[in-house]
């Protein structure tokens, strides 16, 4: 309890410093809101209007002051790119993204393991160099190259998927129709993401357990007589699961903070391509609260992380 | 297949019934369809593959080379190409030496081959750049042509007493070898023609013995650093407008200020006094010759090196009649849309795929910035007057007649509306909505339209149908920046809490033909109905439109 209630402060430390630096930060990078607005029809006198629309025009204490009131009670102000508050831009994305990616993370971790499990457990054999090949391609591939492959074969030559979005124009009517609707549209960019990251796991979970099987308590272990399958999972598999289940958890900021490509090549609504754009054009409330919330996310994944350590 | 694409051009600029500077818009009647879509297609492939397939009947700027040829290969596709507004320039920091020196700016553009770099980098779908308004633009004046090459330009330089040293060097008259200039300009991950051009540009400098080279850089970091003036040289685009009274911002010495566009630092009372001459210009004639006047000037002086002006291109879907280009106006436009039909007898009512290739951002027309945004409000909104798709030259719209006068203390626009006009909820659009809508946004101190209004002192009714706008100076432009704002109706706008938070798209608003729509009320052909973010933007026909068949 007391090694938890340390974490813990040392976890609050972190979103503090993180808050602090989220606000230098995007304001030390160069250019502001203004250097964007790249229209000579706007005059000097324009421009200074348009910084006090933004607040820019305020001493930079009083703006740190708002900045932390609306971060902590998790307002967030007014994005500057849309004018709509940053909460509701956020929220109106994040479930696009978390329904692409979380499945995709389970899938590819699932698919991943497995694959890896199999290579170690046969070495020298052509499933082991199957997984091998198969894993580094998977992991090297640029994205978008085969995401435009899938998008020429099943979206345009072989029309069977949907070529953009989350939804059909006009969208189906009836919840039903919309749910299948909605999952026809991701399973495209799905397929592609996990064909693009199952690989990285299997690499990895197989260097871990060609490791952990030839350590002595596997010895042991068959030297009793166990069955190979529980040798295999309950014994060499339980003893990488940590750093596995690590990973995992680590990569959930990463389903929340979006696939930039994929979005891109899909048109799909998502978190990435707005945390970019808000990067881009200097969306000070919006970029902070985006940088706030996956560090947050972080720190909640990795306090997670050291619970399970605990209990696998 | 540019064979064929100039064939498609032709084919629309020989139109029979709306060709001409005659241009009537008494002859067009529509919207025709009663659906149209706004849909988010981003990646430019996914474009041209939703083009072929048919989920998309229009998309616009179309620029990469190969994409236009592949489309223009199509049968199920009709191109069109035009001059645009846009403008690509290499701009010198003449605050410094040595480009504070005239010769060597002019030298410098000698050696720039601009026709072999648009050639060569856009497969001739840009065109060099001759003056420091596109040529589309109808105050463009292309000053006397120079002997180009580098030959030429060391010439110059000679003539006017630079020499070389041994390494080569340019060393100017007084003896100061020229330093190495370095052109910043976009990493080519962002801009990859910039990039090149900016290595052209290097090479050419150096070959006249300036040494150069190009500096790519992040771009905010090239924007921040250039708007802080430090920067020896630097690649710039923009995107103009009809008025030439940008030249006033590019290269007036007061604009020379933080927040100000003159970059180039130039300072010349002869120029300063031509471009305020451009900018209080009373009537057109005197705008023809101040903007000329400056050209020249500028030819001279040549803060900036004009290099070239991409064309705009677009692409419809060849089974739909009623598509609308000119030279200077892609197929892209409202009178297309308010024309086309599908090809074909009896073929039914379906609705319109239009591609916008990013998201819309705020469907608030106080706060919207984007050129997407606006491509939707444009449908939705109207100003007072309009532009021929030919000349350039203002034609009636909401308006059916103006005039612009002098008065004691300066311009009056009087502008008379057409009779019957309507909202899109069923009121009346009177004089009234339009001095609303032009005292909202100067009271409001709205940044978007600050420029445009700052100079109304006060606006009067003539009743039934006409509002004379009073300005506090004198200047041509004034037509253009109230005739061309957006009118909206009082009716929503003194119900805005706040302009800065409104979403009109959001707020309910009235029911029109049984269907609820929302504050974004205009007077444009097509109701606003639905948005879904990162998705699509969907609009019905206005019943009510003033140009309606059958109205």
């Amino acid at each position: 309890m007391k090694e938890f209630t340390r974490r813990l402060c040392g976890s609050v430390a972190v979103l503090a410093v993180v808050l602090a630096l989220n606000f230098v930060l995007f304001r030390v990078m160069p250019g502001d809101p203004l250097t964007g607005v790249m229209d000579p029809k706007f005059s000097p006198e324009a421009k200074r209007q348009l910084a006090a629309q933004w607040g820019l025009d305020k001493p930079m204490g009083e703006q740190f002051v708002l900045y932390v009131r609306e971060m902590l009670s998790f307002r967030f102000g007014l994005s500057m790119m849309t004018g709509r508050p940053v909460w509701e831009e956020i929220s109106s994305r994040v479930p696009n993204t978390v329904a692409l990616l979380l499945p995709t993370l389970v899938l590819s971790a699932a698919i991943g393991i497995w694959l890896g499990v199999k290579a170690a457990v046969r070495r020298g054999s052509f499933t082991e160099r199957l997984v091998l090949w198969g894993g580094a391609l998977s992991f090297s591939f640029p994205s978008f190259f085969l995401q435009l492959v899938f998008l020429m074969c099943f979206a345009y030559a072989w029309p069977v998927f949907p070529l953009r979005g989350t939804t059909s124009i006009p969208p189906p009517a009836g919840e039903m129709a919309s749910l299948i609707d909605y999952l026809w549209h991701l399973a495209l960019p799905m397929t592609s993401l996990v064909l693009l990251s199952f690989g990285g796991w299997a690499l990895y979970v197989r260097n871990m357990m060609v490791k952990a099987l030839g350590e002595d308590y596997v010895l042991t272990a068959r030297s009793r007589g166990l069955p190979e399958r529980r040798i295999v999972w309950n014994h060499a598999f339980r003893s990488i699961l940590p750093p596995v289940l690590t990973i995992l958890l680590l990569s959930l900021p990463g389903v929340v903070s979006g696939a930039v490509m994929t979005e891109t090549v899909f048109s799909l609504n998502g978190a990435g391509r707005f945390l970019l754009e808000a990067v881009n054009s200097h969306d000070y409330p919006s970029a902070g609260a985006a940088f706030f919330l996956l560090a947050l996310i972080t720190v909640l994944c990795n306090l997670a992380a050291d619970a399970l350590y605990n209990i696998v | 297949m540019k064979t064929r694409l100039a064939a498609a051009l032709v084919m629309l600029l020989a139109w029979p019934s709306w060709g001409g500077s005659s241009f009537d818009i008494s002859a067009f009647r529509g919207p025709r369809m009663s659906e149209l879509y706004y849909v988010v297609i981003r990646d430019t492939d996914a474009q041209l593959l939703a083009m072929e397939t048919g989920k998309l009947d229009v998309l616009s700027d179309i620029y990469r080379p190969a994409d236009v040829e592949k489309l223009a290969g199509s049968d199920k596709v009709e191109m069109s190409l035009a001059s645009s507004f846009h403008g690509f320039f290499i701009t010198f920091n003449v605050r410094k030496f040595p480009w504070d020196r005239a010769e060597l700016r002019t030298a410098a553009s000698m050696a720039m081959d601009r026709r072999r770099w648009t050639r060569d980098l856009f497969s001739g779908y840009a065109e060099p750049m001759t003056s420091f308004l596109p040529a589309v633009s109808p105050y463009c004046e292309p000053p006397e042509p120079r002997p180009q090459g580098v030959d030429a330009a060391r010439r110059l330089l000679a003539e006017a007493g630079w020499t070389w040293n041994t390494k080569g060097a340019l060393v100017s008259p007084e003896g100061r070898e020229v330093p190495k200039t370095r052109v910043f300009c976009p990493p080519s991950s962002v801009a990859a023609t910039t990039t090149e051009i900016a290595w052209m540009a290097a090479d050419a400098l150096s070959a006249i013995g300036a040494p150069a080279e190009a500096e790519p850089m992040d771009f905010q970091t090239m924007l921040a650093r250039v708007d802080a003036r430090d920067f020896d040289a630097c690649t710039n685009a923009w995107g103009m407008s009809r008025d030439p009274d940008v030249l006033y911002s590019f290269y007036h010495s007061s604009m020379d200020v933080e927040g100000g566009y003159n970059l180039s630092g130039i300072a010349d009372p002869e120029l300063d006094a031509a471009l305020l001459e451009l900018r209080n210009a009373p009537d057109e004639a005197s705008a023809r010759t101040a903007a000329g006047r400056a050209q020249s000037l500028l030819a001279a002086l040549m803060p900036v090196i004009p290099v070239y002006s991409r064309y705009s291109i677009s692409a419809v879907r060849s089974d739909w009649d009623g598509i609308f280009a000119t030279d200077r106006v892609t197929s892209d436009n409202l009178w297309t849309l308010l024309s086309m039909t599908p090809r074909g007898a009896g073929e039914a009512d379906r609705p319109i795929y239009w591609n916008i290739p990013e998201e819309i951002r705020s469907l608030n027309p106080f706060v919207s910035s984007t050129t997407y945004d606006w491509t939707v409000l444009g449908t939705i909104y109207d100003s007072l007057i309009s532009v021929n798709p030919y000349t350039f030259e203002d034609i009636p719209w909401l308006a059916e007649s103006w005039s612009i006068d002098m008065g004691e203390r300066g311009s009056v626009l009087t502008f008379t509306l057409r009779e019957g006009l309507l909202w899109q909820d069923g009121r009346p659009l009177t004089a009234e909505d339009v001095r609303f809508s032009i005292l909202y946004v100067k009271d409001a101190k709205i940044p978007r339209f600050y420029d445009s209004v700052r100079d109304v002192s006060e606006i009067e009714i003539i009743p039934p149908r006409t509002v004379r706008v009073f300005m506090s100076n004198t200047s041509y432009w004034h037509l253009h920046n109230i005739g061309g704002m957006i009118i909206l109706p009082k009716h929503v706008l003194e119900k805005v809490e706040d302009w800065r938070t409104w979403q009109p798209a959001r707020a309910p608003h009235a029911d029109v033909d049984g269907l609820e729509i929302t504050e974004l009320v205009g007077s444009g052909p097509f109701v606003f109905r639905e948005s879904r973010t990162g998705e699509y933007v969907r609009m019905t026909r206005n019943k009510h439109y003033m140009l309606e068949v059958g109205r």
